[in-house]
């Protein structure tokens, strides 16, 4: 029996028992390459489930649904490594109870999928282990070096034109588990601290706000990344703030529920290579 | 005999409209997006696109645009409107489907009063409209009554020729019939045959959409919850839509001085109808989803004649978890069967 059918089986099996509510997997989409959510209720539903490497989004992001978890009841979702740093991280910021999440497990490797011993988050912790060991995407540092090369008026300029191209969809926000905030600081109006024009220098506000609230947190799902209708390399930002704190105080976002978070803690030994 | 215009003389035909004093805006693709912008070369048009991924839209209706300066000094104020400059503007290479948008949206914008920063600029555009060879599979202009030759919104068409050596040319307007003055040297008569349209499936039934839509028992129906529940309410559908056209007006600077400016806004945003007592009465996904499909397919009709659809397909082709408008429709036509 392939991955699939397993996890389909064992999902129709927790949804009949009642252990949980709800499954959140993923399902075939609009064109053959696309794969989409799926939201499954009933153990006949779970036919819908298809897990191939297509299945590269982080779900967790659907697991803040207001109320969706406030039953108590819990609700099965199949994620990726990183996902489960996502489910650890929301734990950590005390966003939902790891208790309530059952967990499918599962890593792509070369378009293959292969399935991840464990249900809950914490069993996974030796994979995150094996992750954080294997270091940042050296696919994307090879990139983010590109940038390091030129001047710093140059990086300037590039980021000018990329920014220049986002339209404030917030589409960014809305995909990323770590964007959970039910009023985002931009869409605070009484008084407005942020602008919303898109124009250049809003768009700046906009990219540093986020980047500066999602340093130590994002977890390299590349769902902004992806999501991004005007192609914004956000995934180059993403590296970048995880890259200075992974060198400056070894944290490596989501690694377990207990993990403090980076900018909300501190340590006697941190470096203080940055005050004068 | 048509007149044709051959694509080697597609450089002296844009030198000839920028002496007339066109700027000559087409698509091109720069910093990883495609998008209408000022060319002085053909070399730097992407004409083998299927579709722009950004509209001509924000050409006429930019996602930020200033309005008013004000200035405030003791019990004066001095206001200045910031109406755009009259330019000449041709645009080459426009879609059917993103030429039909403008035309859907002029009603809207002249409806109560005539806006003169969506006015100034379509009365000083020529749209020079490219028959579509080829589509995708979000493509949708023929479930909307539109096709990949439709002329809606067009001043000029242009239809390739089969041998790819040009397009046959038809004016369309009176703007596009002047667009030719300056260009009538480099047109030639020819009786080419013209390659064949893009043939586009009709993925849903337009007036079954509607007719459902407009029944009252619709507005409260279930289905809108299980259609929408994996919309994560971003606006990218909306701000990538050629009729897509709500905004929100916003003051910028200090208590002194600054400028009012007209910025996008979107119906998938919660605050988009949160009112200032923090009542919020479209205050879940599905009624904002639902808020989206009715305004294109019910209410701007009821209004304006015509649905605020032009079937491009954008929202569908860039959604982040693969919902838009085509799958929806299609779930309401199947509703009816
Ligand atoms: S910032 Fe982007 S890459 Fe990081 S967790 Fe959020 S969606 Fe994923
Ligand atoms: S997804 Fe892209 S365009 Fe949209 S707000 Fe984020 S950076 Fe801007
Ligand atoms: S349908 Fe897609 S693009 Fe539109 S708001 Fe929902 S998630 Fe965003
Ligand atoms: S609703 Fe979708 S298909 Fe219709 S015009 Fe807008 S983006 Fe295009």
């Amino acid at each position: 029996m392939g991955i699939q059918e397993q996890y389909r089986s064992e999902a129709a099996g927790l949804l009949s028992s009642g252990a949980v509510k709800l499954v959140i997997g993923f399902g075939e989409g609009s064109t053959v390459e696309r794969r989409r959510p799926v939201f499954v209720r009933t153990p006949a539903e779970t036919e819908r489930l298809v897990l191939d490497g297509g299945c590269v989004a982080n779900l967790s992001t659907y697991l803040l649904t207001e109320g969706l978890l406030s039953d108590g009841k819990s609700v099965a979702v199949f994620l990726k490594p990183d996902g489960i740093r996502s489910i650890n991280i929301l734990a950590a910021e005390a966003q939902l109870n790891p208790e309530q999440v059952v967990i499918f497990g599962f890593d792509i490797e070369e378009g293959q999928v292969r399935a991840l011993e464990g249900r809950k988050a914490s069993d996974f912790a030796p994979v995150i282990g094996v992750a954080k060991a294997a270091g940042l995407s050296a696919e994307l540092q090879k990139e983010a070096e590109l940038l390091d090369q030129i001047s710093a008026a140059e990086r300037f300029e590039y980021w000018k034109d990329q920014f220049s191209k986002c339209i404030k969809c917030y589409a960014c926000r809305q995909v990323c588990p770590m964007c959970y905030c039910r009023r985002c600081i931009v869409d605070v109006n009484q008084p407005q601290w942020v602008n919303t024009s898109s124009h250049t220098l809003g768009n700046f506000e906009w990219n540093i706000v986020r980047a500066f609230h999602l340093a130590g947190r994002c977890v390299a799902c590349g769902g902004c990344d992806r999501s991004c209708p005007v192609n914004i390399p956000l995934r180059l930002i993403n590296h970048r703030m995880a890259k200075e704190v992974l060198d400056a105080f070894d944290y490596y976002a989501g690694e377990c529920a207990e993990q403090k978070p980076v900018l909300a803690t501190f340590r006697q030994d941190d470096p203080e290579t940055f005050i004068l | 005999m048509t007149r044709i215009l051959p694509k080697n003389r597609l450089d002296d035909c844009i030198a000839a409209w920028r002496s007339a004093g066109f700027s000559v805006l087409a698509p091109v693709r720069r910093s990883d997006l495609s998008r209408f912008e000022e060319v002085e070369r053909s070399e730097d048009m992407a004409l083998d696109l299927v579709l722009t991924e950004r509209t001509i839209k924000d050409h006429f209706f930019p996602q930020t645009e200033p309005l008013i300066k004000y200035s405030i000094k003791k019990h004066d104020i001095d206001t200045q409107e910031m109406v755009p400059p009259e330019r000449k503007r041709v645009f080459f290479g426009v879609r059917p489907c993103d030429a039909s948008g403008l035309a859907i949206d002029d009603p809207l914008f002249g409806w109560d009063y005539r806006d003169e920063y969506w006015f100034k600029r379509r009365d000083n555009a020529v749209i020079v409209t490219i028959a579509c060879t080829t589509s995708d599979d979000f493509c949708m202009c023929s479930s909307v009554n539109l096709s990949p030759d439709s002329t809606k919104g067009s001043d000029v068409m242009l239809r390739p020729l089969q041998n790819g050596s040009g397009w046959q040319v038809e004016a369309l307007s009176d703007r596009g019939n002047a667009l030719l003055g300056p260009i009538s040297s480099i047109l030639k008569e020819g009786s080419d045959a013209t390659a064949s349209t893009a043939s586009v499936p009709v993925r849903f039934d337009v007036d079954k959409v509607m007719a459902w839509l407009a029944d009252p028992a619709s507005f409260e129906s279930h289905f809108w919850k299980e259609i929408s529940v994996r919309c994560i309410g971003c606006g990218s559908c909306t701000f990538l839509c050629p009729t897509c056209h709500c905004f929100d007006i916003q003051d910028e600077g200090d208590t002194y001085t600054g400028i009012r400016r007209k910025n996008w806004d979107s119906c998938s945003f919660p605050m988009f109808t949160m009112h200032t007592s923090g009542h919020n009465p479209r205050n879940t996904q599905s009624t904002r989803w639902r808020q989206r499909i009715m305004h294109k397919f019910n209410y701007y009709r009821g209004k304006f004649g015509v649905n605020s659809c032009s079937g491009c397909g954008r929202c569908t082709r860039q959604c982040p978890v693969d919902m838009g408008i085509t799958e929806t429709l299609q779930a309401i036509t199947n509703l009816t069967k």
